[in-house]
């Protein structure tokens, strides 16, 4: 195989030039594939769908970790359903301020895999002694835990797919339930361009559970169709109207090293495009 | 049905390879030949220029040959689950496949689209809304009917609606925000006569026209789906004679319209030989009966199925023939695989050859009497 070519869509699409196979896991259920790509670094894809690039791992990572944890300014326990890959982790565990990471992945050989093969996504954030891997069914995990947390991050797959039943009522009711209060949860929502339901369906399914619920977003180049969304849920409203300064005075306080996140950029990103807020609106009556 | 072809004899070498073939592998046998395959493909490919061919998996769904067809540029047609988990297991991207079954529950369609399969055919209303959740993701093939009068197979009793319908359904998919990306139809299988072909050509080149007229997301697939016949009877078929009007409807088409067929049997019956072995022999009244390792459970289930009769060859020369008949070890009345034939005098050990039995062979073999089928060899 010389390229990979994506099979999300059936009217368009993107294709990688594939310049070395690194690891290739292929069964009927699944194929999983990491190569290297001239721009892109390493490039991991999932069942004809790019999962995530050494190029621009940073934007979602970093959006999807500080966003939540820098408004609500003092989390010290963090959730993380998914995120094998060890980039979500790696970000969460640069504020001083989190005491306690549990990574909850469904397959354990995603994780070997990843420390092998895409060692700059975790940047050692395994071997923290903050960080707790659990090996469970990310359902499983949220309906039985006795641990509660101050933010919960949702790094799914697609919904068409093992990451299904991160997008149910189900799974939003018991994350609520695990939230110690004026937490908040956020959750990788796909690109609204090409999959408007699946912002739709979350804001019926996660609205029901928080007083707050909304969407942020950030393009990430290689999730192809412009903006990517992530949905945000919390009982608290001000955390996402803090001004400036104050996520400024966060963003110094914890002295994070971003390439993507702004204190500035993290507050423009709650500004959503007309055709989505039109379509939320019209959803909503 | 078509009539039973019996040929009388074989070369040394051929016979030394199959007996070499038992010797190694056991009996029965279903071979797979690459270069017959790939001959097919090829023929097809020169009597249907400009036709994107996909191989409906179905037919004979097999890994070699999923490969070899995919190795010459082919894609595939696939109808469940497991056809996808087949390519996928072979690291064919669901980009080189449609999916053609017509009703499909939400798991089908899901499962499809995790396969990376994104374009459906549906042929009512209700099919395509369960497509409504998935509409940015999809493209659609209308599935519309033609009934041919001479089709060993009627494929367009069971699906396909009314082309009097078509505009309707176009317009209610537009409404609905899906993209119907053209038409497709079957006009059954092992007609002799292009002519049902022809006029579903025609027809559907019409419908689609009329319904661009008004339309700014425009149809550009015509699928003509398959059931291209084969020469089961040793009857020297003439295939010039059968795609030559074809070939003319296509040549009339507007140039941006993109022609695709879903041929099975013709691309994988001829590549595949089936070997069984006689195991045993009786007198019964006015009938020689022998009794093979292959049956009509198996590999011959075609003949019940498919309403095929394969051309069988006897190893051994036309002389002294007697009426004959061949037949399956079980106890089963209806296992017989050939009935009243003209043979030679046969003996415990010999080898009968089945031509022409790579579509719906194994593809439909049961496990009866917990006999397992045919080994499958490249």
């Amino acid at each position: 195989m010389k390229d990979f070519h994506e099979t999300l869509y059936d009217a368009v699409g993107q294709s990688y030039r594939i310049d070395k196979l690194y690891f290739e896991h292929k069964t009927e259920h699944q194929h999983l594939m990491i190569f290297h790509n001239a721009f892109l670094g390493r490039v991991m894809t999932l069942d004809g769908v790019v999962q995530t690039t050494e190029r621009d791992e940073f934007i979602y990572h970093e959006m999807l970790a500080h966003v939540p944890l820098l408004a609500h300014g003092e989390a010290k326990r963090v959730l993380i359903i998914g995120g094998g890959d060890g980039g979500m982790l790696r970000e969460v565990l640069k504020h001083q301020s989190v005491g306690h990471a549990t990574l909850v992945e469904i397959d354990a050989d995603v994780i070997t895999m990843a420390k092998e093969y895409l060692p700059n996504h975790s940047a050692g954030a395994f071997d923290d002694p903050r960080a707790e891997i659990v090996i469970a069914d990310g359902m499983d995990f949220v309906r039985d835990t006795a641990q509660r947390f101050d933010v919960i991050i949702s790094d799914s797959t697609d919904p068409i797919g093992p990451g299904e039943v991160l997008f149910s009522d189900d799974f939003y009711a018991a994350s609520r339930r695990l939230l110690n209060p004026g937490g908040v949860m956020v959750t990788q929502n796909g690109v609204p361009f090409f999959q408007i339901d699946e912002v739709i369906n979350t804001q019926q399914r996660m609205g029901a559970q928080f007083a707050d619920q909304t969407f942020y977003s950030a393009a990430v180049p290689t999730y192809y169709g412009g903006i990517m969304t992530f949905a945000w849920g919390s009982d608290n409203p001000a955390l996402r109207t803090l001004d400036n300064a104050t996520l400024q005075a966060c963003y110094d306080a914890a002295d994070l090293d971003t390439r993507y996140y702004t204190p500035e950029i993290h507050r423009a990103a709650f500004a959503l495009p007309k055709y989505l807020s039109d379509a939320l609106a019209r959803a909503q009556q | 049905m078509n009539p039973r072809a019996i040929r009388y004899g074989i070369d040394h070498p051929t016979l030394a390879y199959y007996r070499a073939l038992v010797a190694e592998h056991g009996s029965p046998l279903l071979v797979i030949s690459r270069q017959r395959l790939i001959a097919q493909y090829q023929t097809l490919q020169q009597y249907l220029p400009h036709v994107a061919f996909y191989y409906a998996i179905k037919a004979f769904p097999n890994a070699d040959v999923i490969r070899i067809l995919a190795e010459q540029g082919c894609h595939f047609d696939v109808a469940s689950e497991g056809e996808i988990a087949l390519l996928k297991a072979h690291r064919i991207s669901g980009r080189h496949t449609i999916h053609t079954h017509p009703i499909k529950k939400d798991t089908d369609i899901r499962a499809a689209l995790r396969g990376g399969s994104t374009t459906f055919v549906v042929d009512n209303l209700d099919e395509l809304k369960k497509l409504i959740p998935y509409r940015q993701r999809v493209g659609v093939l209308l599935r519309v009917s033609f009934r041919s009068d001479s089709a060993a197979v009627d494929l367009s009793r069971k699906f396909g609606c009314n082309p009097a319908d078509v505009p309707a359904i176009v317009r209610e998919a537009q409404a609905l925000d899906i993209h119907i990306r053209g038409l497709s139809f079957h006009v059954g299988s092992q007609s002799l006569d292009s002519a049902t072909h022809v006029a579903a050509i025609h027809e559907c080149a019409r419908l689609i026209a009329d319904c661009n007229r008004d339309s700014d997301n425009p149809m550009n697939v015509l699928d003509i789906g398959g059931g291209f016949p084969l020469d089961y009877a040793d009857a020297q078929l003439d295939l010039d004679a059968y795609f030559a009007p074809i070939q003319t409807a296509l040549t009339a088409l507007p140039d941006d319209l993109h022609v695709i067929a879903e041929p099975g049997r013709f691309l994988v019956a001829p590549a595949v030989t089936g070997i069984a072995t006689i195991t045993g022999k009786a007198r019964r009244g006015d009938y020689q009966w022998y009794y093979l390792d292959d049956w009509i459970y198996g590999s011959y289930s075609g003949q019940l199925f498919d309403h095929v009769h394969y051309p069988l060859q006897i190893t051994r020369d036309a002389s002294n023939l007697e009426a004959a008949i061949l037949s399956g070890p079980t106890c089963d009345s209806i296992d017989i695989i050939a009935e009243d034939v003209l043979l030679p005098t046969l003996e415990e050990g010999d080898l009968v050859i089945g031509h022409m039995m790579g579509a719906y062979t194994a593809a439909t073999a049961t496990r009866f009497n917990s006999l397992s089928g045919a080994k499958i060899l490249l």
